[in-house]
């Protein structure tokens, strides 16, 4: 359906006193490999619109989500936001105001771009790291991806994206001779950089590699106490624990750790939420609101100072500057790290990192790790660890050594102590 | 009935099917609508949403050794050219290397499984809305309290041709979630199911609620377990998680065919204690993951995966069966039209034994009574399992201590793990609440679970 005809159904439905609209195209092109040998292509063209009706009065809001598929005309949507509004006078929250007319995002239309050619060079990027005699790729999917995003609500709100995304799922394997390992890696980036992904899969080649020749923590005794430094996916993982903890939604259900002027660390580390750092891929300029974005710092000189979050809990709290669902955590340590003369532990690849938010249970099941004797790495496997994030966190460091995920700025390494290693 | 608008397709499918066999050798398309239902009523939050909703075709086709695919919003009107189009690669990366092509047997058949219940939304929230109520009141440590229904209506299309397939199946999920604090300590528990009607699904909340809320007030004095080797009692869900984690994407075949997992040698070999039989199949049982026919047209299958500790095969989809020379499971599965079909799981579970849950703990002289599936991981390659459950509670001289521990991750070598199967108990329970992704991606609904198991592991 075209977009005026989506409105015009919204606009002739006097029981709706507000909507939201998200109309997202999607181009993608997909490689998958066995080995060295393509075993399929795909195209994917679509295009998704989803709806929020609210129908709302002083001291009540109710909402209800509609989606919209090729197979609806004007009086199937009709029908379909009938029943929204049934559903949402039936499914009432207290009050909360929609995002107001600012200054609307407009990205520019990037020029078409020929995702098939970037998938295949992506591809040959990919397998020119690929060789190694007792080292190989054993399987990889290439993702190359354009979107399209078009926000509007009904009050006046029209904000535009534009996306471009390079997705590679890659499982290095290495063999000892005797037995064949493997690891994972997942390499996601906004920008096309060929040289960098050769680079990154040859990296965690030579990881599978370690793993191969791993020894057990039975073969190599570790001092008790030693720091563990965690990177990636656990570092993610903490971080992302921590800003939920501090979200507005966290504090409303009075399921937060942490209040304002509550220490988290004695390090003086800030904890900025922000919507847009370069390199990050989940960078956005808008929320799912339409709310523009606006940078929070929320740990400052190890102390809390501030929640963020969207905008339904943020008017619960009364916040009257609210920043929107920021994507993308930034820290600025304050002081790094001296671990590189000392004893070490570095945690390369989970099996599944684990962070139970509640307790704070965190840890898991270690597929390689590097030890670091004083004098040499030796690479280890087969153990786990364990901790209690926010005990942990209050005397948490960072390296100097800096990095950019998905949704992380900061920091290559968090480094703790006295975590359980068994 | 099958979702009107997937019906109106079908002879667009089967038009644009002979059309693009002008220039291809194997042609078909997967049609999915997929409607879902969500009602929630919680302390803070509530909604009655239509979510995760899906409608899309995928054509796949076949030519020179290679598969491609095109996913796109709709077929009407589609021509071949733009198709063609669409899939053609200017240049192709790869080694000379060619995939066989899909054999089919002709097949015209339409398949219904609908919930018979006719709750309307109104009667399903004021239930969810009676448990939050009681629930909030019951203690002043509840600090949130969420009762959630999903119902799933799936219809699905599938013409090649040989086949014309229809199928439309309902299935219902309920969730509740009771968090409690006690001043800073915070703690949750949780309890979900899956049933095929929502007036049995629903029951679930009467019959558990008090329960749920109960231990998670226990869970406020639980502490960590001190590592260690333990003897393990695990409840259904725990089995159903190792089951799933340990060894099910171990046999999932498209691993087979990449060389990566280590089960592909021992097929015919034990790989369990004798005790042990476990079972995949969308047909295997009534549950998440009962479909008629797969995303590749493969009927469901019941497929006994490990009989007396004895691996007898591994379940596939269709192209990694052509390539391994094969039958075809019907485990080919998409998360949805724009999405790759991979080899999964379905319900995976493991047989009953002849022991009493009574005897079990009574023979445990130190060890742990492991509860609620909380997540796992797998590595089918190296055989390193990691599964985490929600709680454990001490056995001591066959006796519960009243200790309880949280959380309690279960590691190690998964036949070890699974050797060290010493009991089994009388009674099969499948959950049929769970999504399962793979690797990091690609999320299914699946099922799991089995009997009572009692065994050795390793716990941290």
């Amino acid at each position: 359906m075209k977009k005026k005809d989506i409105i015009a159904c919204l606009k002739a439905n006097k029981n709706i006193s507000d909507y939201e609209v998200i109309i997202s195209d999607k181009d993608s092109r997909e490689l998958f490999y066995v080995l060295d040998h393509l075993e399929i292509n795909r195209a994917v063209k679509v295009e998704t619109v989803s709806i929020r009706i609210y129908v709302s009065n002083k001291k009540t809001t109710g909402s209800s989500t509609v989606t919209v598929t090729a197979a609806d005309d004007r009086k199937s949507l009709s029908q379909k936001l009938s029943k929204a509004v049934g559903r949402a006078k039936a499914a009432r929250n207290a009050y909360y105001p929609l995002c107001e007319k600012t200054t609307n995002i407009k990205e520019t239309k990037s020029a078409a771009k020929d995702l098939n050619k970037i998938a295949t060079n992506v591809a040959e990027a990919v397998l020119k790291a690929d060789t190694y005699k007792d080292g190989w790729i054993n399987s990889t999917e290439i993702f190359v991806s354009q979107f399209r995003e078009e926000f509007i609500n009904s009050r006046g709100v029209d904000h535009v994206s534009d996306r471009f995304k390079v997705e590679i799922e890659c499982i290095p394997t290495w063999s000892n001779g005797k037995d064949e390992y493997e690891l994972y890696k997942f390499y996601e980036s906004n920008v096309v950089d060929y040289k960098q992904i050769t680079k990154e899969i040859k990296e965690i080649l030579n990881l599978a590699k370690d793993r191969s020749v791993a020894k057990t923590i039975k073969q190599v005794k570790i001092p008790q106490n030693i720091k563990v430094l965690v990177k990636n996916d656990m570092l993610e993982t903490i971080v992302d624990n921590l800003a939920n903890d501090l979200s507005y939604s966290n504090v409303y259900m009075k399921q937060n750790h942490y209040q304002k002027k509550d220490i988290v660390s004695d390090n003086k580390f800030e904890l900025t939420m922000k919507g847009s750092v370069k390199g990050c891929c989940a960078s956005r300029k808008y929320d799912g609101h339409g709310v523009i974005l606006r940078s929070r710092n929320l740990i400052r000189d190890g102390v809390v100072k501030n929640n963020y979050g969207d905008l339904q809990f943020g008017y619960y709290l009364n916040e009257k500057n609210i920043s929107g669902k920021l994507p993308v955590a930034q820290i600025k340590a304050k002081g790094t790290s001296t671990y590189k003369k000392e004893k070490h532990l570095i945690i390369e690849n989970f099996s599944s990192p684990q962070l139970e938010e509640n307790s704070g249970y965190w840890g898991g099941e270690v597929r390689l790790a590097r030890y670091f004797d004083g004098e040499k790495y030796i690479p280890l496997t087969g153990f786990s660890i364990a901790g209690s994030i926010y005990e942990d966190l209050k005397n948490v460091e960072f390296s100097k050594e800096e990095t950019i995920t998905s949704k992380y700025a900061g920091p290559k390494y968090m480094i703790f102590s006295g975590l359980k290693i068994s | 009935m099958l979702e009107k608008y997937l019906k109106s397709r079908i002879g667009d499918a089967k038009k644009l099917v002979q059309s693009l066999n002008k220039t291809y050798d194997y042609v078909s398309i997967l049609g999915n609508f997929v409607n879902t239902k969500m009602i929630t009523s919680s302390t803070h939050l509530n909604s009655m949403d239509e979510v995760d909703n899906e409608c899309g075709f995928v054509i796949k086709v076949y030519k020179d050794g290679r598969y491609s695919e095109y996913s796109c919003n709709d077929i009407r009107g589609l021509k071949a050219s733009e198709v063609i189009k669409a899939v053609k690669l200017d240049k192709i990366v790869s080694r000379d290397f060619k995939v066989k092509m899909l054999e089919e047997n002709e097949h015209v058949e339409d398949f219904l499984r609908e919930d018979t219940s006719k709750l309307s939304n109104k009667q399903i929230q004021d239930s969810l809305t009676l448990t939050r109520k009681q629930l909030e009141e019951s203690d002043e440590k509840v600090i949130n309290v969420v009762c959630r229904y999903v119902k799933r209506q799936t219809s699905k299309i599938f013409v090649s041709n040989k086949k014309t397939l229809s199928q439309k199946y309902d299935w219902i999920n309920v969730m509740l979630l009771v968090v409690v604090r006690d001043k800073d300590v915070i703690k949750s528990n949780y309890k979900a199911e899956g049933e095929a009607t929502s007036d049995k699904a629903l029951s679930m909340f009467k019959k558990h609620a008090p329960e749920v809320k109960d231990m998670a007030i226990r869970l406020l004095d639980a502490k960590p377990v001190k590592p260690g080797k333990y003897t393990i009692i695990t409840d259904p869900s725990i089995s159903g998680l190792i089951a799933h984690e340990a060894f099910g994407h171990g046999v999932e075949m498209d691993m087979f065919v990449k060389n990566r997992a280590k089960a592909k040698d021992y097929v015919g070999k034990y790989v369990a204690s004798p005790l042990v039989d476990m079972y995949d199949g969308a047909a295997s049982c009534l549950s998440a993951a009962s479909y008629f026919f797969d995303d590749d047209g493969v009927e469901a299958h019941n497929t006994q995966i490990i009989k007396k500790g004895i691996l007898q095969t591994g379940i596939s989809d269709s192209l990694s069966a052509m390539e391994l020379g094969s039958v075809p499971t019907g485990n080919g599965r998409r998360q949805d039209y724009q999405r790759k079909v991979y080899t999964r799981m379905t319900n995976t579970w493991f047989g009953k034994g002849k022991d009493k849950l009574e005897d079990m703990i009574k023979s445990v002289k130190h060890g742990y009574y492991l509860c609620q599936t909380n997540n796992g991981m797998e590595d089918p390659k190296n055989w390193q399992i990691q599964c985490t459950a929600e709680y454990g509670l001490e056995i001591k001289n066959g006796k519960f201590t009243g200790k309880v521990i949280s959380p309690v991750v279960i590691s190690g070598y998964v036949i070890d793990l699974l050797n060290s199967i010493s009991m089994v108990s009388d009674k099969v329970t499948v959950h049929g609440s769970g999504m399962c992704g793979k690797g990091h991606k690609e999320w299914v609904y699946v099922s799991d679970g089995g009997p009572y198991l009692k065994a050795e592991a390793k716990l941290g």
